[in-house]
């Protein structure tokens, strides 16, 4: 047998191996591995599987009771859809019923107030410690001490405040909106007739960009382009609205109502308008003394052959309607602009606008001091022991929030909410509650169970009423389905409006003295971006990504401000700025020149600097109410926050 | 083992210790880009490429960049290449091997910026297993013929390294690799021409179809062969004066002449004729654009020159053009040494210019009438990337010119001087 | 306004080419569109989604004013939403979209019924066809795609969840069509032309300003509605030229010839489709 040499096993092996590495690579087994090593390293989530199906259910939000189709897959619901697919509600909805950060169960504040540290608590401990704190107080006759802060009149809303008034507190209030304020200033809040109107001149009142109830205004905004409806948007700064609108009437910041005492003016002098509305003859007497056209379109910067022509066409209307109550979801006004504006209603004598007050559910005996005229006169003026916050966040939407912050903290706070945000860090007890989405409808049929142990906020009231010695009488339901059909009922206020003379005759005065400021030269109006509205969208991912870039991006805050302004006060594209007012500063924020804002306003967007609402929200801008103006209007209690002035560096 | 270790320490010490202050100082650098490339290059690979300054707008940036300019600027080697073998410009002989290995280097690093730049290196194989083929073997994705053609090219090229790898003397006294090693250099000018062949063609398709193409983007389209060939000849014209710098730095940092004078003077002259063809064609592009092709989007050519990548761009690349010509075509000039220098170096930034407006001023350009130009600031996970490939460049070069024989003229020269 | 559409037509001979027509008098903006799309399609979830020229969104709601032209209070604003819109190429029987021709691997190619499709798991991230694309219609998943903790739970099953590294689109929610096929053939239809669908961003408009529908159906509300005096396309000027000039231009390049139409009676909409 030949000897095997080095040299040819060497070649033998070499050969082993070149055959062996070819045959590898053109069999495809590296391209399959390689295959193999990038799934793995994806490693992407794969959605959990299951049957699919449609699941309807009623959506019990608002009034409008739209019906849903939730697509479910197994149990997972994946997609709301809705009849009429208004309500802007539904496609951020699942962002909340299946939010990471939502509150399991009741919490119990364990560190001090503002730190975020709570501990689980079962919902017998809860309530028990809740209302045995509310009991205490109407032993001891101090029932005045107790409060509560609703979001909106919901039907969670409406039984808190009648816990409230049986345990013989008055102190309920509501976030500024439209209709708060128009409580205040109108005795009522106004119900237009939006479906029959043939024209609407809106003072301020975003109409399409959320205002109001955001699923019927669409409804409306279609028939109206449909019947040929004249939409006429009176504002300082050009918005979706104003753009949408058949006319805008452009008016310099903050005189709206001078506009609409011009019109007043107008109306009474030359066409011989009047009301039947108590005092009547001493407003008017101040409107054709104090707001001549000249004067007022000077003013306001609306000429006079304009301010007329608007009358006319509010008179020469078969059904107008003018709106009243300026911004989106938060809105704010003085209560002169409000009584101008719907006294221009009452002086066009429209059937198109009624003034409703809330009808509660049922006589209940309020005992009590009378209650402060509105949310911000409440915090400023009063003082409290213990607090209900009802899906509400004062602490951040109202511009006296770190007033409030700071009462809270001597007082016991019971906020309900799904999500922790602001107002709930300075709380006692949170009490998780639902989703629309969850919990069963009037129908009884529940698609989603509650989330652990969230309760549906009128069900947490309705426990805790049931525990109170002197309200629990008044609370006959044991579930809010029951107390469902009993809410929501208004009556009609109309008649009950009265002309208010006493705080028109400042009015102006006090108006000159704010724009006579050198040191505040410019104004300080808020923007709102649809799905963050005045702050509660924001703690949706998916709500982040319809912000446009010259609103919030890349971690900073940005303010609209004029060309020409931008000339005047040396700012350029992009530039850093701080905006001051009389009541403190904030920054900084980037500029955006843009002439969507009239000169010499900062445009500054609404819902950002958030200190507690999901990481999503948190530390995002900075919150523009921090420095807006907290003057209290006398008979809304609020604060006018587009009255305010300020000035940037 | 330890003493392996302990025996290349004490190599790379006394080699550091070997050279003088400034030159140590050169390698702390090396050393440190080189290491901070190893660290960014996993996070990027790992972690994503949110770490660049890259975005949906402004989709490619510095590695782009780095690839437009090594495809182009090591494009000298085919060009040389194909000189020496094809037409025997036998002046050209000292500075083969080099041309080769800075050629080798640009395209093995145009693949490593490749890697990091896609989003899923990985995958990077799907590209040969499927390909975007349209009728008739014409590649309908110009970058299905980059890949191809860059991965043909690399192979020639790879193939055209080993012979200077191989007459390392070491390896060169093993009589099996001295034969393979002589042969190779007998077919060395089959590989010339497949490396020319394939050049035409990844060269136009990288450096020009790929953008001309893109018929929704006013800073790119145009007529295809016009940007294609244009790209072409501008590998020709900076790869040839690229070949010609780095080996002048090279005999300049050894202080040595790493090759004759003639030689750079050839390759130069090369570059210089190159350099008048390429402005022509440049001349004509611009014209081309300014009255044609822009128009076509209902754009103006000038608005389009925008932004922060402004027209100065194309100025500049201008100007570096016209000194290249003067420089390079008249003899006063092209004999002088400095002149020279100025010459090819202006060459070269004529081509990197090129190559940066394509990318710059074509991404900066807004969309839509509302939105304004882009800028781009890479971030410091892109520089170092980039950085430290260009630092391995050198490195690979400085040791090969060290202990291969990458500058056989040193050799005669060290014969002659004996 | 919208539901899903589910009925499907018997005996449909004729192929589809999907298209959109975008009604900017009845957009408010409100984002609705956008949010829908999220849902149904995966989008990543981000903590800070504020860096928009990296955000992974299919649907951009593009706010569009006239203050290039105009001043104040001479300006008014419009929101355009803007998703890929499946380009056509000069030639609609022969589609030549400007970013499938450029994508190496084919992980993007246009189908018999003109959307233009986006298969993540081939794609190798070149970013190629992001390049191409005129309209910043595709978005690249610069950072890893994540779904917070319980946020997974409303994934939807028809879509995978996308890696990073990839290119993602709109797709005209192609896999909802497909849902509907695979109805149709359940039933026993198995025309595949019979199948209608709406896409999410269409069916949750709350002023129906998004209309979807076929434009091969001279029927169709969509077909109407791109032959309306308010229709006008994005950037697409040539569509305002005379006859014999469109057709110099078409014989020179390629023009996207995109099949999503926005309708609007304001000028100042049309203006700002042409660059000063």
């Amino acid at each position: 047998m030949k000897k095997i040499e080095r040299k040819d096993f060497l070649l033998l092996g070499g050969g082993a191996i070149a055959g062996g590495l070819t045959g590898y690579v053109f069999s495809g087994a590296p391209f399959l591995s390689f295959q193999w090593l990038v799934e793995w390293t994806q490693d992407q989530y794969v959605p959990t599987k299951g049957e699919e199906k449609y699941l309807q259910k009623l959506c019990e939000y608002c009034p409008n009771k739209c019906q849903i189709s939730i697509r479910m897959i197994g149990d997972r619901a994946v997609k709301v859809e809705s009849s009429n697919s208004c309500c802007p509600l539904g496609q951020a909805t699942l962002q909340l019923l299946y939010h990471p950060e939502r509150i399991k169960t009741p919490l119990k504040r364990t560190g001090s107030k503002g730190s975020d540290k709570f501990a689980p608590v079962s919902w017998d401990e809860a309530m028990k410690d809740i209302s045995s704190k509310v009991n205490k107080l109407v032993k001891d006759n101090k029932a005045d001490m107790i409060a509560a802060v609703n979001k909106d009149y919901s039907l969670s809303g409406e039984l808190l405040e009648r816990m409230i008034k049986a345990s013989g507190s008055a102190n309920v209030y509501y976030e500024s909106s439209e209709k708060t304020i128009a409580q205040g200033a109108l005795g009522g809040f106004a119900e237009y007739d939006f479906a029959n109107t043939d024209c609407i001149i809106s003072f301020g009142a975003k109409l399409l960009e959320g205002w109001g109830n955001q699923c019927q205004m669409n409804q409306h905004f279609l028939n109206w382009k449909k019947k040929g409806v004249k939409l006429i948007q009176v504002d300082t700064n050009c918005s979706t609205t104003t753009s949408l609108a058949d006319e805008w009437i452009a008016v310099k910041p903050g005189t709206e109502g001078i506009l609409a005492l011009g019109m007043a003016n107008y109306l009474i002098k030359e066409k011989g308008r009047t009301s039947g509305a108590p005092n009547f003859a001493a407003w008017s007497q101040i409107v054709i003394n104090q707001y001549p056209l000249a004067k007022v379109s000077q003013l306001t910067g609306v000429d006079v052959k304009k301010i007329k022509e608007l009358a006319d066409t509010l008179i020469q209307a078969r059904n107008p309607i003018v709106v009243a109550g300026k911004g989106s979801k938060g809105v704010s006004s003085s209560s002169v602009e409000m009584q101008a504006v719907y006294g221009l209603n009452t002086l066009a004598r429209t059937g198109a606008v009624a003034l409703k007050a809330p009808a509660g559910m049922g006589a209940i005996a309020t005992t009590g001091k009378a209650p402060a005229a509105g949310l911000d006169d409440f915090i400023k003026n009063r003082d409290f022991e213990v607090m209900f916050v009802n899906e509400a966040d004062p602490v951040y939407k109202s511009v006296l929030g770190k007033n409030l912050a700071e009462k809270m903290e001597k007082a016991f706070v019971v906020s309900i909410t799904p999500l922790i945000n602001d107002t709930a860090l300075y709380s006692d007890y949170v009490l998780p509650s639902i989703s629309v989405l969850e919990g069963p409808d009037s129908n009884n049929a529940e698609i989603v169970k509650p989330y652990k142990q969230s309760k549906h906020a009128g069900d947490i009231i309705i426990g805790v009423a049931k525990l109170l010695e002197k309200a629990a009488v008044s609370f006959q339901w044991n579930s809010c389905l029951e107390a469902m059909p009993g809410a929501g009922q208004t009556k009609n206020v109309t008649a009950g409006f009265a002309f208010n003379a006493e705080i028109l005759k400042n009015y102006l005065n006090e108006y000159d003295k704010l724009m006579g400021s050198t040191e505040f030269p410019m104004a300080l109006l808020p923007v709102e971006l649809p799905y963050v509205g005045d702050g509660d969208g924001l703690a949706f991912p998916y709500v982040l990504k319809t912000i446009d870039r010259h609103t919030y991006s890349q971690g900073k805050l940005w303010v609209l401000i004029n060309r020409e302004s931008a000339d005047k006060y040396g700012v350029s594209e992009g530039e850093s700025l701080d905006i001051i007012s009389e009541r403190g500063e904030i920054g900084s924020v980037k500029a955006h020149l843009s002439d969507i804002v009239a000169p010499d306003v900062v445009g500054i967007p609404l819902g950002f600097g958030h200190l507690a609402y999901t990481k999503y929200a948190e530390d995002k801008g900075v919150n523009a109410k921090e420095i807006m103006s907290d003057k209290l209007d006398p008979l809304s209690g609020s604060a006018n926050w587009w009255a305010t002035r300020v000035k940037i560096s | 083992m330890n003493t392996l270790v302990k025996s290349v320490i004490d190599f790379i010490v006394e080699t550091y210790n070997s050279y003088s202050k400034s030159m140590q100082i050169f390698f702390i650098f090396l050393a440190v880009n080189i290491f901070l490339f190893m660290v960014f290059a996993i996070q990027i690979l790992f972690w994503g490429l949110g770490y660049t300054d890259m975005n949906n707008i402004f989709a490619m940036g510095v590695w782009i960049i780095g690839d437009l300019g090594l495809v182009s600027l090591g494009g000298g080697a085919f060009f040389t290449g194909f000189f020496l073998y094809m037409l025997r410009v036998d002046k050209l002989e000292p500075i083969i091997n080099s041309t080769v290995l800075i050629g080798f280097m640009c395209y093995l690093f145009t693949f490593v910026f490749l890697v990091f730049d896609i989003g899923q290196p990985l995958r990077a194989w799907f590209g040969y297993a499927y390909p975007n083929w349209g009728t008739h073997l014409m590649p309908q994705s110009m970058l299905t013929e980059v890949v191809f053609c860059l991965t043909f090219y690399f192979c020639v090229l790879c193939v055209e390294l080993i012979p200077v790898v191989l007459r390392h003397k070491i390896i060169d006294a093993i009589p099996a690799f001295h034969y393979i090693g002589h042969y190779l250099h007998r077919l060395m000018w089959i590989m010339a021409a497949a490396g020319t062949f394939l050049s035409f063609f990844h060269q136009g398709s990288l450096g020009g179809g790929m953008w001309d193409v893109l018929y929704g983007k006013p800073g790119w389209f145009r007529a295809h062969h016009q940007f294609f060939f244009m790209a072409i000849v501008a590998a020709t014209a900076g790869g040839t004066s690229f070949m010609t710098l780095c080996p002048y730095i090279a005999g300049k940092v050894m202080k040595k002449e790493v090759a004759p004078m003639e030689t750079f003077q050839t390759l130069a002259k090369i570059s210089g004729a190159m350099f008048i063809f390429y402005t022509t064609f440049r001349i004509y592009d611009v014209y081309t654009m300014a009255a044609k092709y822009v128009p076509s989007f209902d754009r103006n050519y000038l608005d389009i020159w925008g932004g922060y990548y402004g027209i100065w761009m194309l100025v500049f690349e201008f100007a570096a053009c016209f000194t290249a010509i003067a420089m390079l075509n008249i003899k006063k000039f092209r004999d002088q040494e400095k002149f020279m220098v100025i010459g090819i170096s202006s060459g070269v930034a004529a081509i990197i210019m090129s190559k940066l407006y394509v990318v710059l001023h074509g991404f900066s350009i807004p969309n839509f009438p509302w939105k304004s130009f882009a800028a781009y600031n890479p971030t410091i996970q892109e520089w170092f990337i980039t950085t430290g490939g260009l630092c391995c460049m050198i490195a690979i070069y400085m040791i090969m010119a060290k202990w291969f024989r990458l500058f056989p003229h040193l050799d005669k020269h060290e014969h002659h001087a004996e | 306004m919208n539901t899903n559409e589910t009925h499907v037509t018997q005996e449909n001979k004729m192929k589809r080419r999907w298209g959109m027509a975008i009604d900017l008098d009845k957009c408010t903006g409100c984002g609705q569109c956008s949010i829908a799309c999220a849902q149904e399609n995966n989008l990543p979830i981000f903590e800070d989604d504020s860096d928009q020229p990296k955000r992974v969104a299919y649907l951009e709601l593009m706010k569009v004013t006239n203050d290039r032209d105009a001043k104040y209070p001479n300006v008014e604003v419009t929101f355009i939403p803007k998703m890929c819109q499946q380009c056509e190429g000069n030639d609609p029987s022969n589609p030549k979209p400007p970013c499938v021709s450029v994508c190496p691997v084919v992980a993007t190619d246009v189908g018999d019924d003109g959307v233009v499709s986006q298969v993540w798991s081939r794609c190798i991230g070149c970013r190629y066809c992001q390049v191409s694309c005129p309209y910043e219609a595709r978005a690249f998943n610069w950072w890893k795609p994540r779904h917070e903790g319980s946020f997974k739970k409303s994934l939807n099953s028809d879509v995978s969840v996308m890696s990073r590294g990839t290119i993602v689109k709109c797709t005209f929610c192609s896999h909802i069509w497909k849902r509907e096929r695979d109805k149709a053939v359940a039933q026993g239809i198995t025309d595949i032309n019979a199948v209608l669908y709406t896409p999410t961003c269409a069916s949750s408009c709350p002023t129906g300003a998004i209309v979807f529908g076929d434009l091969n159906d001279p029927d169709s509300e969509v077909s109407k509605l791109s032959k309306d005096k308010r229709a006008f396309r994005l950037v697409h000027t040539i569509d305002e030229k005379p006859e014999d000039e469109k057709k110099r231009l078409m014989k020179l390049k390629d023009y996207p010839n995109p099949k999503v139409y926005y309708l609007s009676s304001r000028q100042w909409v049309r203006d700002m489709m042409r660059f000063k």
